[in-house]
Formats: structure tokens, sequence, C-alpha cells
């Protein structure tokens, strides 16, 4: 995908596939072009460059009934009731009346919205919009769902509600891609993620892999061993310790995964293990150690470089 | 959470056909008639549209007297008098009936009581229950002109051979006759139809594009429909709306000139009302991609009124211009040249035909300009709305919609 703004390049050469019936997280800092890319999926943006397939068929109008859509700008008509509103994306959709008004009478009680049904959606609460969007998303059972930025704004509740449906939703059978800034918030709730940095992949897969990168790390703790004494006799072929936390863990680079179990007959001759686990990256270090910078920074640089094209925008 | 509670399948009937351009445009277009059909607003005004244009057709003819045949009482009249009674009343435009009283008290009596409307005594005098101010008009005022002149010609020598070489001069004319008030007011009724349909449906479709940007609904709209079935769909269910808010005042106003007696119907010509239905149709076709176009340009609801400034701008001049045409005897070059104009004919047109300024070609030629420019306008407002209806921020300058779009197209 490619594709630019006069003298800014949102997407530059990004490519990545998403794996059906998962929830996949499609990540980055803001600015990275995520938004860009969904729009395009859904062909609110025009690419210069490059299409989008869904089941390896260039996506058209057809395709797209199939999809559910929850933009970043939310947006529903303020004016109108929410049961209706639901109903009318869904016939938009293709669903016959009969189905569309059932369907939307389920999503709306789905989503905790019962009573509310002939409420005008600009009289609705904050977070009942966000799921009266989310129904609108959902009314007509895409088989394909682009969410973007859907944790943006909730309370840890409403995280945890918002990541059940997801996941229900691909359990069901739906691909569920959602994009967010916020790496290290959902790297529990999806199974792989494609992670973008200046419109282009940085890195992509499972997220169980990411997490642990090219070189495992374990952390291990003998019960009253404060030195880490036992990992004297780790041998080279296994791995070796990068550091002695004060109380006793030792942080030992992996030399092969396969050697874990070893490792773990070795602590355990020595004493009582307290604690054998991975030490696992966070998304945000992955990112880190993949791009050299940290999110932050990265936001920081898109901010004020947007800050300036406002300026030459209005100058021109 | 309950994951067994499965969400309903979808009723995708054959998505390709569901789904086909037509159908989501119609279901577009149902959102708009059912959702503003139904507000309180619409209501109301259609209410209030309705009886003004009733009150506006029949209070006229109400106000000056009732419209049945003028009883006349005739005291001690004869055939000859009860002729002069009936000839007065067709002079007068209605119709005059003799009522032979056996005397004058008795006639003055029906005269209180309503049951004649004037009594004439023959030679003598002409009594009426209250002069008006102004004198008194109608069969009345003829009556006694006319009886008059009778007892002139019976008492005075020789005055019947002055009366049969006429004792008023001719009146003739250089030119034909031009078309009567009633059917310039006929052709104004359809221009304040017109100019009203248009400026407030226009507005309505421009802020209700506007609501879409501004609320950013059209984001989620576009992710299943294509722009222009959107824009086509919005233009359509609220032309449905406008244009059953035309025929609703066309009907009132045929039954309230009809039951009124108002000579606002007695002298519209049927071809006056058929060529302002036409341009009231092509109006609103031509204008309303125009306001969609307005609309589509600003990011907040209330920027609306100044991109659609510049849209209304041809109707308001052609609209003051109107009062001109119809007051004044004829329509100067100028406004002529507006009847030919598409942004102007909707409003000039049915004026210059109202007034008899223009034989029904020119008619049918504007016509023909006005729908070709209907479609010429429909192409550049779609490209301006495709273009501008999901760029947000400062309003878009219209060249650049224009360019942007040939440059994307």
């Amino acid at each position: 995908m490619r594709r630019r703004y006069g003298a800014v390049t949102a997407l530059d050469g990004l490519s990545f596939g998403v794996p059906a019936g998962q929830v996949f997280g499609f990540l980055g800092p803001n600015g990275a072009g995520k938004t860009t890319a969904m729009r395009a999926v859904f062909g609110v943006t025009k690419l210069d460059g490059g299409e989008i397939r869904w089941r390896g068929r260039p996506v058209d109008a057809a395709a797209r009934h199939g999809f559910g859509y929850m933009p970043e700008e939310r947006g529903l008509y303020p004016a109108m009731e929410l049961l209706d509103q639901v109903e009318y994306f869904a016939t938009l959709h293709g669903m016959d009346p009969r189905s569309a008004s059932q369907a939307a009478a389920y999503w709306v009680g789905r989503l905790g919205l019962g009573g509310r049904e002939r409420t005008r959606v600009d009289a609705l609460s904050h977070g009942n919009q966000q799921r009266a969007q989310l129904a609108v998303a959902l009314v007509h059972d895409p088989e394909l769902l682009v969410l973007d930025e859907p944790f943006s704004g909730l309370d840890p509740g409403g995280i945890d509600a918002m990541s059940a449906i997801l996941a229900e939703r691909a359990a069901a059978g739906v691909t569920v891609l959602f994009s967010s800034h916020q790496l290290d918030l959902v790297e529990n709730i999806c199974e792989a993620v494609a992670i973008i940095y200046r419109g282009r992949l940085v890195v992509a897969g499972r997220v169980t892999e990411l997490r642990r990168g090219d070189q495992p790390r374990l952390a291990v703790r003998v019960a009253a061993d404060r030195a880490a004494a036992w990992s004297a006799g780790l041998a080279a072929g296994l791995g070796a310790v990068e550091s002695v936390r004060p109380d006793g863990t030792a942080e030992i680079s992996l030399a092969s995964a396969a050697g874990s179990q070893a490792i773990l007959d070795l602590a355990r001759a020595a004493g009582p293990v307290e604690h054998f686990a991975y030490e696992d990256m966070s998304l945000s270090e992955v990112f880190r150690q993949a791009t050299g910078a940290s999110v932050g920074q990265a936001e920081a640089e898109h901010a004020s470089a947007r800050s300036a094209g406002v300026t030459t925008g209005a100058g021109r | 959470m309950s994951t067994v509670d499965a969400a309903p399948q979808a009723g995708m009937t054959p998505p390709p056909q569901a789904g086909s351009a037509l159908h989501t445009t119609w279901l577009v277009a149902r959102r708009e008639i059912r959702l503003r059909a139904k507000t309180r607003v619409f209501v109301v005004t259609t209410a209030i549209m309705l009886v003004a244009v009733a009150l506006a057709v029949a209070l006229p003819a109400i106000l000056s007297g009732h419209s049945g045949p003028d009883r006349i009482g005739v005291v001690g009249g004869d055939a000859a008098v009860n002729g002069i009674v009936t000839e007065a009343g067709k002079l007068a435009g209605g119709q005059a009936v003799p009522v032979t009283e056996p005397s004058q008290a008795a006639a003055e009596a029906a005269l209180r009581g309503g049951e004649v409307s004037a009594v004439l005594v023959p030679g003598k005098e002409i009594i009426v229950k209250q002069v008006p101010l102004g004198g008194v008009s109608g069969s009345v005022g003829t009556l006694a002109q006319l009886a008059g002149l009778s007892r002139l010609i019976q008492t005075v020598p020789g005055a019947a051979a002055a009366v049969e070489h006429g004792v008023t001069l001719p009146v003739r004319g250089l030119e034909a006759p031009s078309t009567s008030l009633s059917s310039r007011l006929t052709g104004l009724f359809t221009v304040i139809i017109v100019w009203v349909l248009i400026s407030v449906y226009g507005s309505q479709i421009a802020l209700g594009i506007g609501e879409e940007k501004s609320s950013r609904v059209v984001e989620v709209l576009l992710s299943a429909v294509r722009p222009v079935q959107l824009l086509i769909g919005k233009v359509l269910g609220i032309g449905v709306l406008a244009l059953g808010q035309a025929v609703a005042m066309v009907i009132v106003f045929v039954i309230a000139g009809f039951a009124s007696g108002s000579s606002l119907v007695h002298g519209a010509t049927l071809g006056v009302v058929i060529a302002g239905g036409v341009f009231i149709v092509l109006g609103y076709a031509f204008y309303c991609t125009a306001f969609a176009a307005a609309g589509s340009l600003v990011s907040r609801q209330s920027d609306v009124n100044s991109t659609i400034m510049p849209v209304q701008l041809p109707l308001i001049v052609t609209y003051a211009l109107s009062y001109t045409v119809i007051y004044a005897n004829g329509a100067n070059k100028f406004y002529h040249v507006l009847g030919f104009l598409p942004p102007t004919a909707p409003i000039a047109m049915p004026v210059l035909y109202a007034a008899g300024d223009v034989p029904v070609w020119q008619v049918a030629v504007s016509a023909v300009l006005c729908a070709a420019g209907t479609v010429w306008m429909a192409r550049l407002a779609v490209r301006i709305y495709t273009n501008s209806i999901l760029r947000t921020g400062p309003r878009i300058k219209l060249s650049q919609a224009i360019r942007e779009s040939r440059h994307t197209a």
C-alpha cells in the first residue's frame, strides 16, 4: 500500500496479511499510517499504489458489504433514534428489513443498550455512543471487523468488555483487525500483530513470539540463593547469565529455547525453584528494538511534523 | 459474557442484488423521507404553508363579497325593466336576477332581510342597504347606469337616436391585450412556490450534508455506500418531500380558488400551471446537487450558510426582478435572457409565460436548456462532493475541490 498526502507519505510500501478468525492488532505510534491503511480497506481513502485483498481477491463494494467498520472519528446521525440507526446501517449492508430489525434489536441488547432503543444518539452518554458505534459495526454479522482505536477513551471495565466481544467474534470465525497506538495495553488482547512506523511494516507475527524475541531470556530464582550461585554450573551451550537481581533472580539469555528444561533441572537440583519464567519484552520494547526509537519519541516527532505541516498548509 | 448466545445470522438475501446501486440509493432516500416527514417542524410548516395558500387565495374573494347571482328587487316593473336588470348583470361580469316586489315598502323590507341585494324603482332610484365607500359597483353599479340611460331615452326627445350612435367613445388598443392580471398572479404564485421550495429544501440538503460531515457519520456511510449513491439518495428523498408539499399547495390553491370564486383560478390558464409544474421540478433538480456540493465544502454545520449564499444568489436576483415583470407591463431584454439561463430559468420562465411575453416553444427551449444544465450541474456537484466529503479542517476552496477531483477522476 502506498499513499501520499502532498509532502507527507502516509503509507510507504506497507504490506501485511491478517490470518482469518483471529484478533489481530494493527499497532504503531500515532501518525504511523494506521488510519490511512484501515480507510483504504473501505475505499474511503484511495491508494496511490497497491491493493487490498480479501480471500485472495481485490476488495470491491460487494466484499465490503461483509465488512464492519468502526472509524477512529466516531460518527453517527446525532438526531436519529438508536434502534433506527443500527437498523439503517444493517440495511445499507444488504440485510432485508426483517433480519435488519432483529439483528439491531439483538445487538442493542447485547451491548447493554436495552431500554434506550428510542433514545436519540446525541442524548446517549459518551460510553453508550461508543457502544452504539460498535453495534453499527457488528449488526450485519460481518466476516471482517475493522476497528480503528476501539480502546481509546475506554475505562478498564470498558476495555475488558470490548476485548471480550472481539474475542467472542473471533471465536465465531470473524476476522478482527483493530488498531491501537497503546502497544502495551493490547498485548494480551490479540493473538498476532503487525507493528508499523512511518508507513512501513516494522515487525509482524504472533505476540508471544515477538515478545520473546530472537534471544529468549529466562528469569530463574532458587529459594535462599541470593547470589544465584546455582547458575555457576550453567553450561555455555545452554545460555549465559546476563545479570542477577538483588532478590537472587538470575536473568539468563538462552542459547536455544530447547535448553529451558535443562536449566530448570539444574535449578531444581540446587533447591526449590520459586520463580521460573520467560522474560518477555513488552510490545513497546519490541518496537524500540526494531526502530531505535521509543513510541513516545515517534509520536512527539509526528506531532511536531504535523504542526509544521499545518503552518505551511495555511501559508499556501 | 455469553459466547453461547450467538448473534442472529445476517439475513443476506443475495448481497449483489440487495446491495444494488438503486436499492442502496432508495434506502438513503427513504431515511431522509421518514426522518424528516416525522419531525414536528415538517408537519407544522406544511400545515402553515397550506393554510397560508388557502387564505391568500380565498380571502380577497371572500372579502369582496359573495359571488352568487345578485337578486335585484324591482318595484312595479315590466318585462323591459327586467331585461335591463338581467343585462346589467351580464355586463358587470356576473348574474343579476330580477325579483318583482309588490310595493316599495315590501322591497325595502326584503332589502333589510337580505333577500335582495338592491331595489330598483324604475325611473326613480336604486336603493341598496348601505352605499359602500367608493360607490356601488358590480351588477348594481351597471344597473344604475343602464336604468338611468333608459330613463334618458324615455324622457328626452331625440335621445334614442343619440344612444343608437353611441354615448361613449369606442375603445381601441394598439396591441392585443396582454394576459389578464389573474394569469400574472398565477405566475407569481408559481415563482413563490419555486423560490420557497428551492431555498427551504436546498438549505436542508446543504445542512443535512454538513451534518453528516461534521458528525463524521459519513465515513461509516461511505464504508458501505458510494458517494454518488449517498448524494443522489439524499436529494431524491428530500425532493420527494418538496414535491409532495408543492402538489399539496397547488391542490389547496385550486380548491380554495374555486370554492371562493377567486379570480386567481378563473383567469389562470392550464398552460401557466403546467409550465410552473415543469419548472418546479427542473428548478429543484438543478439546485439540489448544487446545494449538496456547497454543503460538502464545510466541516462545521454553522459554516453552511456562507457556502450556500453564492448558490442562492441567482435565485434571489431573479425572484426580486419577477415582481417588476408581473406588475409592470412586459419584461425587458435582460429578464428575457434570464429566462433561458438554467440557473434563473426556473423562476424567470414561468413569469415570462404567465405575463404573455414568450410563446410556448420558447418555454420548451428553455426547459430543454435547463434540463441540460441540470445534468452538467449534477456532474460538477458529484465531483465536488466526492472530493470534499471526507476532507475535514478549514473550508475547502471551490477551485481546489474541482481541480483535485479532475486530478483523481
